[in-house]
Order: structure tokens, then C-alpha cells, then sequence
């Protein structure tokens, strides 16, 4: 039997979550502090869409290599120093999941990996998940990303050994009274910017259309007596025939814009 | 050494010296990170950067994103409402910068988001509310009314419907339809007296 008959057994409706012993908890500070030497990583997937497992190999690749560091993948939970828990802990890999992390010998670290390790992600208020690893295990690093990319699982990696340092921070912001929200292009009329916005955003969607309309508007508040004068040197600086198109649409939008304000 | 022997051996020769020019001439395909920076692209899906004072707490990025990531709160005794964001729970899906109407909020490909505690995924931001003019209720973000009245100012044909939105601007939505109503009744009154 592989896991006690105390753990297994009953289903729950309320997670117990798994404490450590304290010398357990000061061996393992000890190893996050200063680990000298390969580490030895098992991954378990809880419930997530596999996007993850698939980041974590395309880590593991010759590109990204995590071997340099002696990070290595290992087939078993018994040879692990590290355990990697992914997706959100659903209800029926409770089990598996505390079974993995018994296997695995103290002190062990343990990764929260992507949205779904962390917090639930997009599957949080799911009737059958428990989501984030950190409601059954203490987690040590939590490397948030929907799947972290490659380089996002070096730096939560890097970090968990201390190679960099930790970027984000706790922060609270209150307003500072008498602050203001800037209008964005005060000089344009509030009618013809959200009629550009609006073109260029359904000719090439919120970002690029975005883009395109501030380069379109800033040219046009630059442009002084002659409007059309910027905007056409704009469209005369472009190589992409895409952004040409769209300008020049914006272009076409602009005219009508106008011609509706004279009347 | 037999004929065959001797070719195969050649043959063989010649695949490893290809096989070593190959690799000289590809080079280390490993990137440097975490040892120096590494590129990315452009528009890559990193995380959501908030401007705090670029926002005006409308909550239209908490209701668009998926996963509940950005969540906003009304405290209505202490007149404020708060804007928070996990990071942890983030799916990078951009939903917030499409429906941002002040583009406070945009996706930055920065990427190194990992921490040691959980606390350190949340960023909070609070802001204040402001009182209806009549009855004295929070109605709205005190920025979002003041961007409201600033955008209606802007609109330089100053006609009555801008002049009336600018009239009741500091009012709650209950004391607006009270002066709505108001308005009518005054107006059918006088249309009224006309026609007699
Ligand atoms: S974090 Fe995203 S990619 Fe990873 S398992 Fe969850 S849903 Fe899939
Ligand atoms: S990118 Fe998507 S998941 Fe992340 S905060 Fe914005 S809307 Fe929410
Ligand atoms: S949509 Fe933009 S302005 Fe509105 S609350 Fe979100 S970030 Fe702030």
C-alpha cells in the first residue's frame, strides 16, 4: 500500500491540507537557501489542460536546456527534490497528488506551476477543483502563466535557486486626491477619435488597430494648418501594405468625420 | 583493407567531418537566459501593465476577464472602491486591454512574474467615490465623474444635450430620473398652457 489508510479512503468536502513536520520545514529553508547540487524534478499533472506539461518539455529542449543548470526530469517521485504540481487539483487527483508527494523523500520543494497551480487560473470556480496546489501543500514558488513560456519557467527556476531575484512585489496603490485621467488626444474631438478608434480597431483588432489609430492621431495633432499633409507623409513612410491599407481607410474615415461635423 | 571496406570508411569520414562543420557552422543554439536578457517578441502576452492614474475604476476589465483575475469592490462606508489584480490568475488573454476604454491597462511581454509568496501576485489599488449633489450617496468613481465632465466640456459643439449631461453630472442615477421626470412634467405643463 502505498499511501496510509488515514489519507486515502474518504472523499472530502472540505480539503485537509498536509502539514509539515518543523524540522522538515527548517531542512528545507536550509535547501532553498543554498542547494549545491542537480535537482531532480517530477512533475504531476492535477487537472489542467496539458498546456503546461507541454511548456515544461519544450523547456526541457535543446533551446531553453534546463539540463545546464542540473535540472533533470525524473520518471519516479522517489528521486525527486523537486515536485512541479500543474492544473488546478481537481477533486479526483487529490489522491494521486498526496501519493506523488509521499513518495517523493524530505526535504522536497514544491512548485506551483502556471495560473491553474497557482490559483485555479481559469478553471477556479469549477465545482470539482480545489484550485491551486497550495490549498493541499505548502508551495514554495509559485510560477504563474497560461502556460509560463520556457523562459518564464527558467526565471521561476533561476529564482527558486537563487540565481535572480524575485521582481514582483505586494503593491497597493490608493489615488492621490485631485488625480487626473489624461484625455488621450485633447486636441481631436471626442466624436472623430472614437469614430478612428472604432475603424481601425475592426479593420485589424484592439492591438494592432490600436497601434495603428494612435500613429494615425498623433500625426494628425502634429499636423497644424494642412490635416491631411502629416497623415499622408505617414502613409507614404509605411512598407507594410497592410498598415497602408488600414491608414489609409482611417484616412477615408476621417473625410466623412469631417464632412458630418460641417453640416 | 578490402575495396568496400576502404569506401565505407571514406564515406564514413566524410558524414562525421560534415556532421562537426554542420555544428560549428549552426553554432550553441541554447539561449544565455538566465544569464544575460533574452529577447522577446514585441507583442508578446506578458503581464497586464496597470497605470493606476490612468484609471478610473469602471470595472469594465473585472466583468471582461475570464478567470476573475481583476476584481474591483465597493466599500460603500469608507467611500472608496478597490481594483485588484492576481497575476496568479492571470490566463494573458488581453480581454482587459480590448475592453479598457482609457488604456490603463495593457499586456507588456515582461514575463518574470515567479515569486516565493503569494501575496506578492496581487496589486490593489484603491480609489474614492464620489456623493450624489442631492441625496448624498457614493454613485461613481470621483475620477470617472470628473473624466466625464471633462470629455462633455471638450465637445465643442456646446449643445443642449451635452449642456443638460453637464447639468446633472454630479447627481446619482435615481436623483437623474427624479430630475428627468421633473423635466417632463414641467415641459408637458408648459406645452400644455400653449395649447389652452
Ligand atoms: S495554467 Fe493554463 S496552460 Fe496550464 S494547465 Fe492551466 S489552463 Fe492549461
Ligand atoms: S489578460 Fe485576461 S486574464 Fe489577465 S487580467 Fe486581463 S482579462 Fe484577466
Ligand atoms: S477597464 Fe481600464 S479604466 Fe476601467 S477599471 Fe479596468 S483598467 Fe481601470
Amino acid at each position: 500500500m502505498l499511501i496510509d489508510r488515514e489519507v486515502s479512503g474518504q472523499l472530502q468536502h472540505k480539503l485537509d491540507k498536509i502539514t509539515l513536520d518543523e524540522s522538515i520545514v527548517k531542512a528545507k529553508a536550509a535547501l532553498l537557501n543554498d542547494i549545491k547540487r542537480s535537482i531532480y524534478l517530477y512533475r504531476v499533472d492535477c487537472g489542467g489542460c496539458n498546456g503546461c506539461e507541454i511548456e515544461i518539455f519544450s523547456t526541457i529542449t535543446p533551446i531553453y536546456d534546463t539540463e545546464r543548470f542540473g535540472i533533470k526530469n525524473t520518471p519516479s517521485p522517489r528521486h525527486a527534490d523537486i515536485m512541479v504540481y500543474t492544473g488546478s487539483m481537481t477533486r479526483l487527483m487529490r489522491l494521486p497528488a498526496i501519493r506523488a508527494y509521499q513518495g517523493a523523500p524530505d526535504p522536497k520543494i514544491v512548485v506551483s506551476y502556471g495560473s491553474c497551480g497557482c490559483t485555479g487560473g481559469i478553471f477556479h470556480d469549477n465545482y470539482c477543483v480545489w484550485g491551486g496546489t497550495d490549498n493541499l501543500f505548502d508551495v514554495d514558488v509559485y510560477i504563474p502563466g497560461c502556460p509560463p513560456s520556457p523562459p518564464q519557467t527558467i526565471y521561476g527556476f533561476a529564482m527558486a535557486l537563487g540565481l535572480l531575484g524575485q521582481k514582483l512585489k505586494h503593491t497597493e496603490i490608493t489615488e492621490v486626491p485631485g488625480e487626473q485621467v489624461p484625455i488621450r488626444f485633447e486636441t481631436i474631438p471626442y466624436k472623430v477619435r472614437t469614430a478612428l478608434e472604432r475603424k481601425a480597431r475592426l479593420l485589424s483588432g484592439y492591438r494592432s488597430g490600436k497601434d495603428l489609430s494612435d500613429e494615425f492621431m498623433t500625426a494628425l495633432a502634429l499636423g497644424g494648418t494642412d490635416v491631411f499633409a502629416g497623415i499622408d507623409a505617414l502613409i507614404a513612410a509605411q512598407d507594410d501594405p497592410r498598415k497602408k491599407e488600414v491608414l489609409g481607410e482611417l484616412k477615408a474615415e476621417l473625410k466623412t468625420q469631417l464632412a458630418s461635423q460641417e453640416l | 583493407m578490402t575495396a568496400d571496406t576502404r569506401r565505407w570508411n571514406t564515406e564514413k569520414g566524410s558524414t562525421v567531418l560534415k556532421t562537426i562543420k554542420e555544428v560549428l557552422r549552426v553554432g550553441d543554439a541554447t539561449v544565455k537566459y538566465p544569464f544575460a536578457p533574452i529577447e522577446r517578441p514585441r507583442d508578446a502576452r506578458g503581464k497586464p501593465e496597470h497605470d493606476s492614474v490612468k484609471c478610473f475604476a469602471c470595472s469594465a476589465c473585472a466583468n471582461a476577464c475570464p478567470p476573475n483575475a481583476i476584481q474591483t469592490s465597493l466599500d460603500l462606508t469608507a467611500g472608496t472602491k478597490s481594483w485588484s489584480i492576481n497575476y496568479g490568475r492571470c490566463v494573458f488573454c488581453g480581454r482587459c486591454e480590448e475592453v479598457c476604454p482609457v488604456d490603463a491597462i495593457r499586456l507588456s511581454p515582461e514575463f518574470e512574474l515567479a515569486v516565493m509568496k503569494k501575496e506578492d501576485l496581487e496589486e490593489i489599488c484603491t480609489y474614492s467615490l464620489q456623493r450624489c449633489s442631492e441625496c448624498g450617496e457614493f454613485f461613481a468613481p470621483t475620477k470617472a465623474v470628473d473624466y466625464a465632465k471633462r470629455v462633455l466640456a471638450q465637445s465643442n459643439t456646446l449643445n443642449d444635450d451635452v449642456s443638460l449631461a453637464l447639468d446633472s453630472i454630479n447627481l446619482c442615477m435615481s436623483c437623474k430620473q427624479k430630475q428627468d421626470a421633473h423635466r417632463y412634467w414641467e415641459q408637458s405643463r408648459r406645452a400644455g398652457e400653449l395649447l389652452c
